[in-house]
């Protein structure tokens, strides 16, 4: 198997994955309590990535993050080189595509904790902040688990964004499923295949882990009833 | 804090209150309108179930934003909403310093009775937080409690929790919601005395929310009673009873109490 790309795989997922956490705590927490009538108009974008074809998204940053735009080119001053074709573009490609994953388990896992604890814990003098640490974030850690192992697993199966605003370059930008492609186009199909198989298996343990837990919490609770 | 005008004389009122709000989702066209204000050490407010009894406390907390209202505490405004009026002024819940125990006790599922107690300590030294803890688990014949989980209590340890939390916040008032509910005849009143002598000693006035007839008049200085989110009476227990006499008794039959209709008639 490709070792470069795996491992620049692996690097892509869990620097987005910790960015997407630090970014999607607050979107959540605020999206679980406000009442602003923009509520509706958020949420809908930080689910865009869903339904949208990642080519779509990966043109826009494309043409948004090079030198056509003013905000393209002061990021290519500041870095001394383009966003584009680099891991740090990916990055930024793969948190806004994997954003839905990690926004829309924390909303609800937020919007879930009893608002009678939260009341509780206002009268007792925490703030909106101290109460997302103190109460909140502690009563969501399914929830925080659950973000975290869907955002790594969806930013390891990507393609289409990574392939639009990363190129295809070993070392840079080649990850496992643009690997996979190239092995495809070489009619390499044995190495194709446990690339493949690797990719599938991630994924399928990624998401058994996530649904045994939930099995597990669901016996607890009828254990008690 | 407000630029609004502050009196404090010897005999001020510690609350002041003027409160309208209208529920639509919850009740269909429920209305509070209460105008009132309270100068004794231990008030009660007495009235059925969905009278407005809570939401009244949950007003006066800051967790309930009035559609108009003047509340006042210790000659402090709190909230100012008026009709016409350009000040509008709201105080946020954390700030104010009022104790709320609600009739569901909302104790944290996440931490110990005893961390549950600590949690308005936050940020103090961990001895004196320990200290205060058990005095005040201690206080509500909890002490034996303190390092067991939320869902290892039964409903009545749950509520002794909940009161030693709300009492750690040093609150400058304290309002209950029918909080000894859950407790035996016994623990009620050894609980109620500790809670009272606390309150007492630090000169914090507590309004205390009751469905008991018997229990709001044996124990309040003053007594209100209040009926569809308005007040029918206030005065001492003795006056608000001999004068309203006709309408208790059709309240209770309205909501049946066991054994309260019993008592008042032998009074």
């Amino acid at each position: 198997m490709d070792t470069v790309a795996l491992l620049l795989t692996l690097r892509l997922a869990l620097v987005t994955t910790a960015i997407l956490l630090v970014l999607a705590v607050p979107l959540a927490y605020w999206l679980a309590f406000t009442r602003s009538r923009w509520k509706t108009l958020i949420q809908a974008v930080c689910s865009l990535p869903i339904v949208l074809p990642p080519t779509v998204l990966g043109f826009y940053l494309l043409v948004g993050l090079g030198p056509s735009t003013a905000f393209g080119r002061a990021i290519t001053h500041v870095l001394g080189h383009p966003l584009a074709f680099s891991f740090a573009g990916l990055v930024v490609g793969s948190v806004l595509y994997s954003l839905p994953f990690a926004v829309q388990p924390l909303t609800s896992g937020f919007a879930a904790v009893d608002r009678s604890l939260l009341d509780a814990a206002t009268t007792l003098g925490s703030g909106r902040w101290d109460r997302m640490a103190r109460v909140v974030l502690p009563l969501s850690r399914g929830s925080l688990l659950t973000a975290g192992v869907l955002s790594f697993a969806h930013t390891v199966g990507e393609f289409g964004v990574v392939l639009m605003i990363g190129g295809n370059l070993p070392g840079a930008t080649r990850t496992l499923s643009i690997a996979l492609y190239d092995q495809v186009q070489d009619f390499q199909y044995a190495q194709a295949n446990r690339t493949a198989l690797f990719l599938l298996a991630i994924c399928l343990l990624a998401l058994m882990f996530l649904y045994s837990r939930g099995q597990r919490r669901d016996s607890r609770s009828s254990d008690l009833a | 804090m407000p630029d609004l005008p502050i009196s404090i004389a010897a005999n001020a009122p510690w609350l002041s209150a003027h409160i309208e709000h209208h529920f639509q989702r919850d009740r269909a066209g429920f209305t509070l309108h209460l105008d009132f204000t309270a100068s004794a050490q231990r008030t009660v407010v007495f009235g059925p179930s969905g009278s407005g009894k809570s939401s009244l406390l949950r007003a006066i907390a800051g967790l309930l934003q009035p559609d108009v209202a003047s509340i006042q505490l210790h000659g402090t405004v709190v909230c100012q909403n008026m009709r016409g009026r350009q000040q509008r002024f709201f105080l946020a819940p954390e700030k104010r310093r009022v104790g709320l125990v609600m009739q569901n006790p909302a104790v944290f599922p996440h931490l110990t009775a005893a961390r549950n107690v600590a949690f308005a300590l936050h940020g103090t030294e961990k001895s004196a937080q320990k200290e205060k803890t058990i005095r005040l688990l201690q206080l509500v014949e909890a002490d034996t409690l303190a390092d067991r989980w939320p869902r290892e209590l039964s409903g009545g340890q749950l509520q002794r929790v909940a009161i030693a939390r709300t009492l750690a916040a040093e609150p400058s008032v304290l309002l209950l919601d029918e909080p000894f509910a859950a407790l035996d005849a016994q623990s009620r009143q050894t609980i109620s005395q500790n809670v009272h002598a606390w309150a007492r000693e630090r000169q914090v006035p507590v309004l205390t929310v009751t469905h008991n007839l018997e229990e709001a008049f044996a124990a309040g200085e003053e007594v209100l009673t209040m009926e569809e989110g308005r007040i029918l009476a206030q005065g001492t227990p003795e006056q608000v009873l001999f004068e309203q006499r006709e309408q208790l008794l059709q309240m209770l039959h309205a909501t049946p109490s066991p054994g309260s209709v019993d008592n008042l008639r032998g009074k």
